[in-house]
């Protein structure tokens, strides 16, 4: 079965959304994923990246952040690489999703992270080198994505 | 992200369009403060054009919500659909907010 991949290198200098969203969907549109499979992905990234650039840097310098994304044997695999602060996303603390809004403590922490946990099927952690690497992983068979992917 | 609002009562209908990401989501509780200040607490959000929410977003609405709460007030919302709705579920915002299928139906009950 064919693979298919695209890289692309952003910085916390830019804009996450506007930054990740075209990429995503320019992949989503050449292998056909659906539109929901596509909306994970973009949502995720964003979460995550989103995350690296607000809180992984003890400085104020441009930082590379690079993202790899893979399509076979209809499983999508994103790899994050980035040099911030180490962190493990899989350590993080729940948000409080069951406390009452007005019983809550922390403004809500952890939301980001908690949707990504949801919308992906894995997830694997690995600090290496001083750099974090962040692989998701998401299949599309279950929801029809690949259902309109041309032949090959 | 923009904003259209009308009242209905003592209810405030906003229609919200665009994008809640890390950039924009503030903007929500920006207006929140002018809906306050200008003596409204009784909110409807109509989400309908709302194409793109984040945890930011999220965050966002409960810092509005909260304010509204305080002043006595409310925060509901109506019109999700796909992704929005998503989000809302998977949050726990779905079971948290009251949500009406239609503006009909938000400005009956």
């Amino acid at each position: 079965m064919t693979t298919h991949v695209t890289s692309f290198r952003m910085t916390n200098r830019m804009n996450c959304f506007k930054r990740v969203q075209p990429e995503v969907e320019r992949f989503a549109m050449a292998h056909g994923l659906s539109p929901k499979c596509t909306f994970h992905l973009t949502l995720c990234l964003d979460e995550l990246i989103t995350n690296i650039i607000d809180y992984g840097y003890a400085d104020f310098d441009e930082h590379p952040i690079d993202v790899t994304i893979t399509l076979e044997n209809g499983c999508v695999s994103v790899r994050i690489e980035d040099d911030a602060e180490p962190f493990n996303l899989l350590e993080a603390p729940p948000p409080e999703l069951e406390v009452p809004l007005e019983e809550r403590t922390k403004p809500i922490g952890g939301m980001g992270i908690h949707l990504v946990k949801t919308m992906m099927d894995g997830i694997e952690y690995t600090r290496k080198n001083g750099r974090n690497i962040l692989l998701l992983r998401k299949c599309v068979c279950d929801d029809g994505a690949l259902a309109g992917a041309p032949h090959e | 992200m923009e904003f259209s609002s009308s009242k209905h009562g003592d209810k405030l209908v906003v229609t919200v369009a665009g994008r809640m990401d890390a950039i924009t989501a503030q903007e929500f509780d920006t207006q929140c403060r002018q809906w306050l200040a200008a003596g409204d607490t009784n909110v409807i959000a109509d989400l309908s054009g709302l194409e793109y929410i984040s945890s930011a977003g999220l965050r966002s609405i409960l810092s509005a919500a909260k304010q509204l709460k305080g002043a006595q007030g409310s925060l509901a919302f109506c019109n999700l659909s796909g992704m929005v709705e998503e989000v809302f579920v998977v949050s726990g915002f779905a079971a948290m907010f009251t949500m009406h299928p239609t503006l009909e139906d938000a400005l009956a009950g």
